[in-house]
C-alpha cells in the first residue's frame, strides 16, 4: 500500500469531489498530464495578487521575520505561521472560481 | 558595524554584496563534489513562458511523486542532489525529504523544490542559496525569454554616466573678500527660517500658492535660482526688450507689440523674481500677480479666476518654463536626461513599460519620460473581503505591532499604490496587444516600472474619480498614509525584472548595468500639497519640511505645525527629493 497512514488532511480544491486517495490520485494526474494544473495554478496566482492576498501575506511574514529575527526563521517557520492565516483568508469568489474551473475539466475530460 | 551585521542586511534587492552564507551541509557539499551537481540540473530546468518560472522535470510531461509515500499532490516536492530521489516535505507531521537526509550516508541533505527551483537543505529544514545554482536557473529562463525580447529606442544617455566624487568646498580669503562686496547680509528672523513667506491669494488661486510653496522649496530649484542661474535682468536683455537695437535684431511694424511681449515672457524671469522676494527676509506676505498674469499668458485657456486644480497647474507650469528655457530647441523632451532646462533636469525621470504576450512570452519594451507620478487609490474592496481573523491583531502573536504596510487593517499607503503601479496587469481579452512574434492579437501581460528616478519625486495621487455610467465625478476622500523617508528600490526596472527571476542571489548585474541605480534611491519629505473641500469647491493647503521641522503654508498665513498634523492630512501631491546628490563628469575637461 503506497500510502502512508498518518497522512495529514490535504484539502485541495478537489476534495469534495472523491474522498478516496486513489481518485484523487487520478484526478491529479489528469490535471497535471493534461497541463490544465499548471494552468489553474497561474489563474490562482493572478487572482490573489489582485485581490491582495499575496501582499497581506508578504506583510506577516516581515512581521513574523521581525520579531523573531532575521537569522533565527527558516522557510518552515513561515511556512507553518502563515498557512492557517492564508487559508482562511481567501476571499470565497476565488474558491467558488476554481471549483468551478476544475468540474467544467473533469466533465469534458469524463467524456 | 561587524561584517556579519553588513552581509544579512536585509534588503529588498536581492545582489551580489548581500547574500545568505551557505548553511554547512551545502558548504560541505560544494567542497565534495564543487558545482557539477546544479550544473547537471541544467538540463532538468524547465521555464514555462510567459514569466519563465523554472522547474524542475526530468522529462516535460513528468508528474513527480514522493519515492516514499506515492503522493504527487503536496505543496513542496523535493529532489535529492545527489541522487535524484524525490520526497515531500509536509511540516510538522511528515517530512519524508527530512527522512532520507537521516536514512542516506551524507551528502543527500541538498534537495531542490521541483516546482519552484530553489535549493533546500533538508537537514537544516531551510531554503539555500547557491551562486552556481541561481546561475544557471537564470540562464535557463533568460534563453527561453531572451530572444523575444526587444527594445525599442533605449535611452543612450543613460549607460555609463561617469559621476565625479563630492568634494567639500569652502571659500578662501579671496572669495569671501568678494562675496561681502558685492552683497549685503540678511538679517536673521529667529522665530522662522528664511524663505518662509505667505502667498496673497489673489482669487481661488490657492491651486497656484501651493504647488508654489512647494517649488519654492524643492532644493535643487531653489538652489540653482537662488546662486543666479537664471538671471532676470541678463534674460531680458538677452531678448532684446529694454534696447530694441540689441545685436541687430529689430522688431519692426506690428510685430513690436507682439514681439516685444513674447519677449518680455519668461515664466522661469517671474521665478527668479520670487525666489528673490521670497527669501528676502520681508515676512510680508508676497503677491505672486506677475507671475499669474505671465502663466495666464502661457495656458491662456485657464486664465480666468475660477478654481484650478493645481496638478494640471504644476504640469502646465514645468512646461512653461521648459518652453522658455530650452538651451537647444532642436532636442525634444522625449529623451528624459534633463539637459534641456531646470525643470526637467529636476523632475524628469524614466518610466519602463514592458507588454508580454501570454501564449509566446514575446515581451515589448517601451521608455517614456515623465515628470511626475500619478497613482490610483485602491479600489475600495480591499476592504470588506477580508475575512474577520484578520483584524484581531492581539491574539495573532503580536505580529500586528510591526506591520508597516497597513494593509491588513485597510488603510491605503503611498508603498501600497506603488506596488499596486508596478504590479503586472493582465490587459484583458478586449485589450489585447499585437504579438510581433505570433503575428496575431494576444492577451499580454503589462508592467511598469522606473528606469530612472528624477531628483525630486512628485506623486500625485488621483482623488478624482470620474464615472461615464453616471455622467458625474466626484473626489475619493479615502485618507492615504504616507512614509516621511522612502526607498523606490523595489519599484526599480532592475529590482523589477529581477523578482520575475524569483528568489536568487545575482551574479551579475542582470540585463541593464547602469551607473544610475548605484546612485541613493533613498528619498525624504518635504513638500505635502493637500486638498480639502469638494470637487468643485475646495481648498489647497502646502506642509513644507525645514530643518525637520513641519510648517503649514495657507495661502497668506505660514505657522509652525507638528508633524502629526501632517501625517493626517489627505495628500494629494506628496514631494520627495533624493537624499544624496551627485555630480556628473563634465564632458569638456575644464580645470575644477
Amino acid at each position: 500500500m503506497r500510502n502512508s497512514v498518518n497522512r495529514p488532511p490535504t484539502p485541495d480544491a478537489a476534495e469534495d469531489l472523491g474522498k478516496e486517495p486513489m481518485f484523487q490520485e487520478i484526478i491529479n494526474i489528469k490535471l497535471i498530464e493534461s497541463g490544465e494544473k499548471e494552468r489553474l495554478m497561474e489563474l490562482l496566482r493572478e487572482r490573489l495578487i489582485e485581490c491582495g492576498w499575496k501582499d497581506e501575506m508578504k506583510a506577516l511574514c516581515r512581521a513574523f521575520i521581525k520579531k523573531k529575527g532575521r537569522n533565527d526563521v527558516t522557510v518552515d517557520d513561515l511556512v507553518r505561521v502563515i498557512t492557517p492565516k492564508g487559508r482562511a483568508s481567501i476571499p470565497d469568489y476565488i474558491k467558488a472560481e476554481l471549483l468551478q474551473r476544475i468540474r467544467a475539466y473533469l466533465v469534458q475530460a469524463a467524456v | 558595524m561587524s561584517s556579519k551585521v553588513n552581509r544579512h542586511h536585509y534588503h529588498h534587492r536581492f545582489n551580489a554584496q548581500s547574500f545568505p552564507p551557505p548553511c554547512p551541509h551545502l558548504a560541505e557539499f560544494r567542497a565534495r563534489n564543487g558545482s557539477m551537481p546544479f550544473r547537471s540540473l541544467e538540463d532538468c530546468l524547465r521555464a514555462k513562458p510567459p514569466c519563465g518560472r523554472a522547474a524542475i522535470r526530468r522529462e516535460p510531461s513528468e508528474v513527480p511523486r514522493c519515492g516514499a509515500c506515492g503522493e504527487s499532490a503536496r505543496p513542496r516536492l523535493y529532489a535529492c542532489v545527489a541522487c535524484a530521489a524525490i520526497s515531500c516535505h509536509a511540516p510538522p507531521e511528515l517530512s519524508h525529504a527530512a527522512a532520507h537526509a537521516t536514512s542516506m550516508p551524507p551528502g543527500h541533505e541538498i534537495a531542490v523544490d521541483v516546482d519552484r527551483a530553489e535549493l533546500f537543505c533538508c537537514a537544516c529544514r531551510d531554503q539555500i542559496y547557491d551562486r552556481d545554482f541561481d546561475a544557471a536557473v537564470v540562464l535557463s529562463q533568460s534563453t527561453t525569454l531572451k530572444s523575444a525580447t526587444i527594445q525599442s529606442a533605449k535611452p543612450e544617455n543613460l549607460c555609463k554616466r561617469r559621476r565625479v566624487d563630492y568634494l567639500p568646498w569652502s571659500p578662501d580669503m579671496r572669495d569671501r573678500v568678494l562675496m561681502e562686496s558685492g552683497s549685503s547680509p540678511l538679517v536673521y528672523g529667529s522665530d522662522m527660517p528664511r524663505g518662509l513667506r505667505g502667498l496673497n491669494n489673489l482669487g481661488n488661486t490657492c491651486f497656484m500658492n501651493s504647488v508654489l510653496q512647494a517649488l519654492l522649496h524643492t532644493p535643487p530649484l531653489r538652489n540653482y535660482f537662488l546662486s543666479d542661474r537664471h538671471n532676470r535682468y541678463y534674460c531680458k536683455q538677452k531678448n532684446g526688450v529694454t534696447n530694441s537695437n540689441a545685436g541687430g535684431k529689430r522688431n519692426v511694424g506690428t510685430g513690436d507689440g507682439n514681439g516685444n511681449k513674447n519677449a518680455r515672457l519668461c515664466l522661469a524671469c517671474d521665478m527668479d523674481a520670487m525666489f528673490s522676494a521670497i527669501f528676502s527676509g520681508d515676512r510680508t506676505p508676497y503677491s505672486p500677480a506677475k507671475f499669474l498674469y505671465s502663466w495666464w499668458q502661457h495656458a491662456s485657456n485657464l486664465a480666468s479666476y475660477q478654481q484650478q486644480d493645481a496638478h494640471e497647474f504644476f504640469i502646465s507650469m514645468l512646461d512653461g518654463i521648459h518652453e522658455k528655457v530650452d538651451k537647444d530647441r532642436r532636442k525634444p523632451h522625449n529623451q528624459g536626461h534633463g539637459d534641456c532646462c531646470i525643470t526637467h533636469r529636476v523632475f524628469s525621470g524614466i518610466l519602463r513599460s514592458d507588454v508580454m504576450c501570454m501564449a509566446c512570452g514575446f515581451t515589448s519594451t517601451t521608455y517614456d519620460p515623465c515628470v511626475d507620478i500619478s497613482l490610483d487609490l485602491e479600489p475600495h474592496q480591499g476592504g470588506p473581503a477580508k475575512s474577520a481573523s484578520m483584524k484581531t491583531h492581539p491574539s495573532c502573536n503580536g505580529e500586528a505591532d510591526s506591520l508597516n504596510s497597513g494593509q491588513n487593517c485597510g488603510i491605503s499607503t503611498l508603498m501600497g499604490c506603488l506596488d499596486r503601479f508596478t504590479r503586472p496587469e493582465r490587459l484583458g481579452a478586449d485589450q489585447k496587444f499585437f504579438c510581433q512574434q505570433c503575428q496575431v492579437r494576444q492577451e499580454s501581460l503589462k508592467q511598469m516600472s522606473i528606469r530612472k528616478l528624477p531628483l525630486v519625486s512628485c506623486f500625485h495621487i488621483k482623488r478624482f474619480e470620474h464615472s461615464s455610467i453616471r455622467k458625474m465625478s466626484r473626489k475619493v476622500d479615502r485618507y492615504l498614509q504616507f512614509p516621511f523617508s522612502l526607498d523606490m528600490t523595489p519599484y526599480l526596472s532592475s529590482s523589477i525584472l529581477r523578482s520575475r527571476f524569483g528568489n536568487r542571489i545575482f551574479p551579475f548585474d542582470g540585463d541593464e548595468p547602469d551607473a544610475s541605480n548605484e546612485m541613493s534611491s533613498e528619498f525624504e519629505l518635504f513638500a505635502v500639497v493637500t486638498h480639502r473641500g469638494k470637487l468643485d469647491a475646495g481648498h489647497y493647503v502646502t506642509y513644507l519640511r525645514l530643518s525637520n521641522q513641519w510648517y503649514k503654508c495657507d495661502d497668506a498665513w505660514v505657522t509652525q505645525v507638528n508633524e502629526n498634523i501632517v501625517r493626517a492630512a489627505q495628500g494629494y501631491m506628496i514631494f520627495y527629493v533624493q537624499k544624496m546628490f551627485y555630480y556628473k563628469a563634465s564632458e569638456n575637461q575644464v580645470a575644477l
